[in-house]
């Protein structure tokens, strides 16, 4: 475990496009954790209010909402990991380093290992920070205080974590099938950002589909598979029902999408030759 | 002899192309072992397969006996066709890196940087190497964990004069250790130079296996002429170290016994009173083996 981590480490440390990348996700979760008090100050002072409620009393710092509300917002980044995983599948793929990997002495397995660990790695250290800032930010602003509230929906942490192994799986189950960086990059991009989405919203609300099981075809979309896991937060703040919890049903489809990812990966790695 | 490598039975097509066909191969301990044949003929696709990195369609490879494959691989030092290595990368931590593969620690990669003659570069990126520093680190990485085999495919393709002979060289180094090396080439001249044992591929097809002096051996020959070819025609024929003989212009070309030499057909001549006037002993070329080869399976 140590020892397939170790390789990757070796890949990547001094590899410049990763620390960027890693700045610039690390730079984005900081204000994503951050933000939000300084938005809505933003937003009082051009005027803005909701249904006649001062934007700045809103309590997105509150224990355990905050979870839930960062995460889901901290979601928006995770592309940003996906592309490391991308360009790095990507280089052992164009510099023939997989393959020299094995020659060397490791097996496809091993290789497998190496990545996912990156990848959770990735995850761990994503999911900490979130912890973190949640509970400065808590302490800060929250209205409550109590370990009851501290920790509780500690579940969406989890689902964060769950969210940025699945999602790059994904990316590098892609990076695997195409051998241009570059055009996986922006194809994960635009179908992660729109053309999902946009299938998506046609199938739960045309008129023509909604009544029918349309709606439900679409949770079981890639992207919005992922998404499930964490709901959007923000309607409780204009007294709308949320769901405030992660519910089975998405965890099982994700997970349903999880082992086809690392099935693929596994089944072109051992299939696949190296030229 | 110790037993480094057994193929099996190993098949691998690429669409219509069969490229390896049925071979069947074994390498000894100590051997240096060169894999003959016409560009395309599978050499690349045999040491692919053994290496892991091509999936047989059929058949099998055992190296060390019976030593699981990775583990195998760790001990094998191979260089491939092109150098791989990460652009973005020094050459120490390349080297690095197949260090942590191989589990041999780190304490080698100076004494193999100074060896290849890229130690002064050790630390400017892999980029920034010439094709002959490229191969050259490919070498070092090679020898890294001072493995007892080393695979090489075309170690000397693309290299200036100067490199093929210091590649040469090395190699004679490595199996003076004792060490085992298997390598594919289409340069006769390069089999013939530095390898004991070798094998002829066409099409997939072994044609030929044997060793590289009895294969040169087996068909010593000796040219000879004298004023009176009529005569000399007839001293040969009762020459008792020959196995044969063919009338070549104004020559004789005498194929020998394996126990007889030049010396003991010009003895023969003169005690029956021909001096001869030319005394030519054919070296044969793997060259000529080899064409002869392929010739005999058409």
């Amino acid at each position: 475990m140590i020892r397939a981590l170790k390789l990757e480490w070796l890949k990547i440390r001094n590899y410049r496009i990763f620390w960027i990348l890693t700045g610039m996700y690390l730079l984005a979760l900081l204000v994503i954790t951050s933000g939000g008090t300084f938005f809505l100050q933003w937003l009082k002072s051009e005027g803005a209010d909701f249904r006649g409620i001062d934007p700045t009393i809103i309590p997105i710092n509150d224990f355990p909402d905050i979870w839930q509300n960062t995460t889901y917002l901290a979601s928006y980044v995770i592309f940003l990991l996906a592309f490391i995983v991308i360009i790095s599948v990507n280089n052992d793929l164009t510099y023939h380093t997989l393959r020299q990997n094995v020659i060397d002495g490791i097996s496809k397995k091993e290789y497998l290992a190496s990545k996912m660990l990156m990848i959770i790695s990735m995850a761990v250290v994503s999911t900490l920070l979130i912890f973190f800032a949640g509970l400065v930010n808590g302490a800060i602003y929250s209205h409550v205080r109590g370990a009851e509230y501290i920790f509780d929906q500690m579940e969406f942490l989890a689902a964060f974590f769950y969210q940025i192994v699945i999602y790059c799986s994904l990316a590098f189950l892609l990076a695997m099938l195409i051998k241009k960086a570059g055009f996986v990059i922006v194809a994960l991009f635009l179908y992660t950002i729109m053309f999902e989405p946009i299938v998506a919203a046609i199938l739960i609300n045309a008129p023509f589909f909604r009544d029918g099981i349309a709606p439900e075809i679409a949770q079981f979309f890639p992207i919005k598979a992922i998404n499930n896991l964490i709901s959007v937060p923000f309607g409780r703040y204009i007294f709308m029902e949320i769901q405030d919890y992660v519910s089975l049903k998405s965890v099982a489809i994700a997970t349903g999408w999880f082992v086809v990812y690392l099935g693929l990966i596994y089944y072109i790695l051992k299939k696949r030759d190296l030229k | 002899m110790e037993n480094i490598l057994k193929i099996n039975k190993l098949s691998k097509r690429f669409g219509r192309i069969q490229a390896v066909d049925k071979l069947e191969l074994e390498v000894s301990a100590g051997q240096v072992f060169g894999i003959l044949g016409p560009n395309g003929s599978g050499k690349t696709t045999t040491l692919g397969m053994i290496l892991d990195v091509v999936a047989p369609d059929e058949g099998d490879y055992e190296w060390f006996g019976n030593m699981p494959h990775t583990e195998a691989r760790k001990k094998i030092g191979a260089i491939l066709e092109t150098p791989s290595f990460f652009p973005y990368l020094t050459a120490v931590q390349n080297l690095r890196i197949t260090a942590h593969i191989k589990q041999c620690g780190e304490n080698n990669i100076e004494p193999v940087l100074k060896q290849a003659g890229l130690y002064d570069r050790r630390n400017d990126k892999f980029k920034t190497y010439s094709l002959g520093m490229k191969q050259r680190l490919s070498i070092a990485a090679a020898l890294l964990s001072d493995p007892p085999v080393l695979i090489l495919d075309e170690p000397t393709n693309g290299l200036d004069p100067e490199g093929i002979a210091e590649v040469r060289a090395l190699i004679r180094n490595v199996a003076k250790q004792g060490k085992t090396i298997i390598m594919a080439s289409h340069l006769l001249d390069e089999v013939q130079k530095v390898c004991t044992h070798f094998c002829v591929l066409r099409k997939g097809k072994k044609l030929h296996e044997g060793s590289v002096s009895e294969t040169l051996g087996e068909i010593n020959k000796v040219e000879v002429a004298a004023d009176d070819i009529k005569i000399l025609e007839k001293v040969i024929g009762e020459f008792p170290g020959k196995t044969d003989y063919t009338v070549d212009g104004a020559s004789l070309l005498v194929t020998m016994k394996d126990d007889f030499t030049a010396t003991d057909l010009n003895d023969f001549c003169f005690a029956q009173g021909i001096t001869l006037k030319k005394l030519f002993t054919h070296r044969n070329s793997l060259e000529q083996e080899f064409l002869k080869i392929l010739r005999e399976n058409d």
